[in-house]
């Protein structure tokens, strides 16, 4: 058998342009400057720039991988025979994007081929895309100061997922996936992992030179059981963290052992009895919670939304500036930080996409609104004299723009466990996962389903029940925060696909917590 | 971008290095040119040049795929070697469908150089329209204005090849008074640049945020509606992805049959409701295939890259058609179907005055915003209006109202319509958009309040 090794390495040292991208992204052992080819590229960029009489411009030269690996058991039709349905693909992007600051306006440009004809040549679009805008600009733009770096930085890690033969990967999703299947009542499962890089150089006017590494890592095991009679169909999915690390994170995963947890589960999902809606307590586990953080609390507190900046697409928001330093969102209980450093969330990095070392700053205090997510062009527009580094662009071919970073909810007090969160509940219901969403345009409504719930009853854990969905108004339900577990159960979820912008940008983040007990929801009873 | 002879070299160059009995290609290029604007001033702006190249080899049912953005020699060739390691691991795939054999592609093409040459010059005037409207009325402008230009090309070693090329343009802006108490938004996508109309879209947003000024609040409930053509399409257009035969047949589709089988012939709405799928209608700018799996594309797995062709899903209210991929539609003993897009939801003849004019307690909805699926099963969705809600009383409109959170099935929708006005090409905030009509519902269920404007 072939040794499918095709390393990260041997990938990107395919073709004569890829050759080129080896060569650029190489990491040397014990190198801590980028790579010298890089640096030339990024300084001819800089000077066409200046030559262009840009006050000032940057440059990304990025090389993405994408590895995809699904298996789909499921009845063959009109046999009923159980096929597995692989999908394997593992593909790649690179190429560069400019922006530079002309007459105080922004313009970018993006190109594939990256050589330095192009470059230039591409310096020369932005430049004209930003005097064009010009006539229509009333204020020129006002960048933050920033230190001027020269680094390399990468994701922390054990073992490059790329340099992990595939084989072991199918075994692992193959195993899996047939697990679920071995409870008679499933009709479909599947399970997946995928392994993305984004090898990044950036180069700025400011005096930058940075060169990184993120790797992600993701897997999902799914178990569908349908009821023809009743017409029901339910779903349960185990989806672990989803993390920035390597291939050593793969195996803590368990996905195997989820898998025998959750054939069990969706059973019971398809017979659980519907909700009876009504006020309700809810506990709502790390798997769930995060998701309302990042709609909540996550999208309300970056400063370009509140700024009206994203008013045509993604919306405003409720958290208006004058807000900020006294608005009460939630109970004493509640601190939230953003954070681009912490330890395998899916936003941390070294260096954001105008070159501002990582940082964590809190955003929500005791319930009160301190600090919105900023960018360097943005911060003095609320009186700061510095990026929070939340600048990030999902594309070489992307504007950067503000970008959520992780934002984590603070454990509670150490010792106060789960059990302490049910025994205090007298109806109520616990949510693992998360299903549908929605919120409005400014953060006030929002509807979140979730993956399975558990009805509790005079303080214990009753059986599973379905169709459930909660809606309430982001501050009435944050003050309904009364207890939330210690520090052993915080975990970090997180998404790779949260949309903004226009043209939509997509971005991966984390939401780290503990599991958390809020009063007196509205829960609704769903189709 | 790729021209047609451009294209065939790098598919011939790639497809030269095939060893595999199956190669399937999708090539891409495209350029895109587009201006943001907010808080009456513009914000990022860019031009961007992209290109791929998709492949998938085959030999004894295992496939492999990657993608690649470089074309050189030694880049195609590394290309489709990569592919065929990956398919050599790759466990046979079961559910794969035999390559196409040479097709005949509708010689049909929409393109429009205007669009395609379009640069900054030629869209901001219709941006200071919009400013300038919103400065004289003391209010601020967001938007968005795009346009984009693509070639693309399908091919494989059976001597099928395909091209085709397509733009497609679109403005929308949404404007707001200085206290963020009141909201107006409007669009226009075209696939002519010379048709957007800036000034008329900045008149529609102007108009709906000063009228939308303190708005009521109404109890949520079951409401009669009048969506406008986007609202509809907002919801409408999520219809496509139900259509599928086989979720119908494994029980997890509106179009599920209790105790199994599918609602296919079966009469489920009102007589005037028609929805089609429209490759070729002239509002739209489309790619010559788009039959037979995935997405429309060519790659392998779904079987995708079947001639371009118009199909009526719904007609006269009866299930016509469901979509069945090459694999699906071979195991059923059907036709592959075109996939569900470029959608065309029929309508009446009736101007949203008149739809207003026959409705005596209703409201008046500008358009949706962030719709979920809450269950794919019913194709329950929750999402929320946005940007102008209006009540009507007596056939007037009486006054504006606090946006809603609604649960509600597009399907149950399309049931409980009573009338539709002329349908026009539409694109909201999600999605692709489709071309539809305002139209008239009953018992749209509205379950809670948003403060947000």
């Amino acid at each position: 058998m072939l040794n499918s090794g095709l390393t990260r390495r041997a990938f990107i040292g395919s073709g004569a342009a890829a050759a080129l991208a080896t060569r650029l992204f190489a990491a040397p052992d014990g190198a801590t400057t980028p790579n010298p080819e890089l640096e030339k590229l990024g300084a001819a960029a800089l000077r066409e720039a200046t030559k262009l009489k840009a006050s000032y411009a940057d440059i990304r030269i990025i090389r993405y991988r994408q590895q995809f690996l699904t298996v789909r058991l499921n009845p063959e039709r009109g046999t009923g025979k159980i096929l597995e349905v692989p999908v394997v693909s593992d593909g790649g992007s690179f190429g560069f994007g400019v922006r530079v600051i002309v007459d105080g306006a922004w313009g970018f440009a993006a190109s594939p081929l990256v050589t330095q004809e192009e470059i230039a040549r591409m310096i020369g679009e932005a430049v004209a895309v930003a005097r064009a805008n010009a006539a229509i600009r009333s204020k020129p733009l006002e960048l933050a100061p920033v230190p001027v770096y020269r680094t390399r930085w990468q994701t922390p890690h054990e073992r490059d997922p790329f340099a992990v033969p595939l084989e072991e990967k199918l075994d692992l999703i193959r195993t899996a996936a047939a697990e679920v299947k071995k409870e008679k009542g499933v009709f479909s499962s599947n399970c997946i992992l995928s392994f993305r890089s984004e090898d990044k150089y950036f180069a700025s006017s400011v005096g930058s030179s940075i060169q990184q590494l993120n790797l992600q890592t993701y897997g999902m095991v799914n178990a569908t059981a349908t009821d023809f009679k009743r017409g029901i169909s339910k779903s349960r999915r185990y989806q672990p963290q989803q993390v920035t690390a390597g291939y050593e994170y793969v195996p803590l995963m368990n996905l195997v052992e989820n898998a025998q947890r959750i054939r069990t589960e969706v059973i019971e999902h398809l017979n659980a009895p519907p909700v009876t809606p009504g006020k309700k307590d809810l506990v709502l586990m790390p798997s769930h919670l995060w998701l309302t953080i990042h709609e909540s609390i996550g999208h309300s507190t970056e400063l370009d939304r509140a700024l009206g900046y994203e008013a045509n697409f993604a919306g405003t928001s409720f958290l208006t500036t004058d807000k900020m330093g006294s608005l009460r969102v939630g109970s004493d209980l509640m601190n939230i930080w953003g954070d681009r450093t912490t330890d395998r969330g899916l936003a941390t990095t070294g260096y954001d996409d105008d070159g501002v070392k990582a940082t964590k700053f809190p955003i929500i205090e005791k319930g009160i609104f301190k600090h919105y997510q900023t960018i360097r062009d943005q911060a003095h527009l609320i009186g700061e004299h510095e990026s929070r580094g939340c600048c990030y662009a999902d594309n070489w071919a992307s504007v950067p723009f503000q970008r959520m970073p992780n934002v984590w909810l603070e454990p509670g007090k150490s010792g106060t466990n789960l059990e302490d969160l049910i025994s205090g509940v007298e109806d109520g219901i616990l949510i693992d996962g998360d299903g549908s969403f929605s919120i409005d345009q400014q953060r006030y409504n929002f509807q979140f389903g979730g993956d399975a719930f558990w009805e509790i009853k005079h303080g214990k854990k009753q059986g599973m029940v379905s169709r459930v969905a909660y809606q309430s108004r982001t501050t009435d339900f944050w003050q309904s925060l009364d207890q939330i577990a210690g520090p052993s159960y915080w975990q970090q979820w997180g998404a790779p696909n949260d949309g903004k912008g226009e043209p939509e940008q997509i971005n991966s983040v984390s939401h780290g917590c503990s599991p958390a007990r809020f009063r007196q929801v509205n829960v609704i009873q769903t189709d | 971008m790729l021209t047609k002879e451009q294209a065939q070299k790098i598919i011939a160059k790639a497809l030269s290095f095939s060893t595999f009995p199956e190669c399937d290609i999708s090539l891409n290029s495209s350029e895109r040119a587009f201006i943001r604007f907010a808080l009456n001033d513009v914000t990022t702006s860019g031009f961007t040049v992209e290109q791929s190249l998709s492949i998938s080899s085959v030999r004894d049912g295992q496939s492999g795929s990657t993608r690649v953005d470089e074309f050189d020699d030694d880049a195609l060739r590394e290309a489709v070697k990569r592919s065929e390691q990956l398919a050599m691991i790759a466990p046979p795939n079961p559910e794969r469908v035999p390559p196409l054999e040479k097709q005949k592609y509708p010689d049909f093409e929409n393109y429009a150089a205007s669009t395609a040459g379009a640069r900054n010059q030629a869209m901001i005037p219709h941006i200071r329209a919009i400013i300038d409207g919103a400065k004289a009325n003391k209010l601020v402008a967001a938007g968005f204005f795009e346009r984009s230009a693509e070639t693309a090309a399908v091919a494989n070693k059976q001597g099928n090849f395909g091209y085709g090329r397509a733009t497609d343009a679109g403005l929308s802006a949404t404007l707001r008074n200085a206290a963020g108490t009141s909201s107006g938004w409007a669009s226009q996508p075209a696939v002519l640049i010379e048709t957007i109309d800036g000034a008329a879209v900045a008149k529609t947003a102007i108009d709906k945020c000063l009228r939308w000024k303190e708005p009521r609040r109404l109890d949520p409930g079951k409401y009669t509606v009048i969506l406008e053509p986007t609202a509809t399409g907002d919801l409408v257009q999520m219809m496509g992805f139900g259509m599928q035969a086989r979720a119908a047949e494994e029980g997890r589709s509106f179009l599920s049959k209790p105790g199994g089988g599918t609602m296919a012939g079966e009469k489920l709405f009102p007589e005037f409701v028609t929805l089609r799928s429209d490759p070729f209608n002239r509002l739209y700018s489309s790619l010559p295939w788009g039959g037979g799996g995935g997405f429309g594309f060519g790659g392998g797995g779904g079987g995708g890259g079947l001639p371009a062709e118009p199909i009526t899903w719904i007609e006269n209210g009866v299930v016509k058609n469901l979509f069945y991929d090459r694999y699906w539609a071979a195991k059923a003993g059907k036709q592959p179907t075109p996939f569900p897009n470029r959608l065309v939801l029929e309508g009446g003849g009736k101007s949203l005055d008149q739809l207003i004019a026959g409705v005596d307690r209703g409201l008046l909805v500008t358009r949706f915003w962030y719709i979920r699926v809450v269950n794919p099963r019913s194709m329950q969705v929750t999402g929320l209006t946005r940007d102008g809600v209006f009540l009507i009383e007596q056939g007037k409109l009486s006054a504006p109202v606090m946006n809603f959170r609604f649960n509600q099935s597009p399907v149950e929708m399309l049931k409980n319509t009573v009338a539709m006005g002329t349908p026009i090409r539409v694109r909201g905030g999600e999605g692709q958009g489709m071309i539809a009509p305002a139209m008239v519902v009953k018992d749209f269920s509205f379950t809670s309040i948003s403060d947000a404007v």
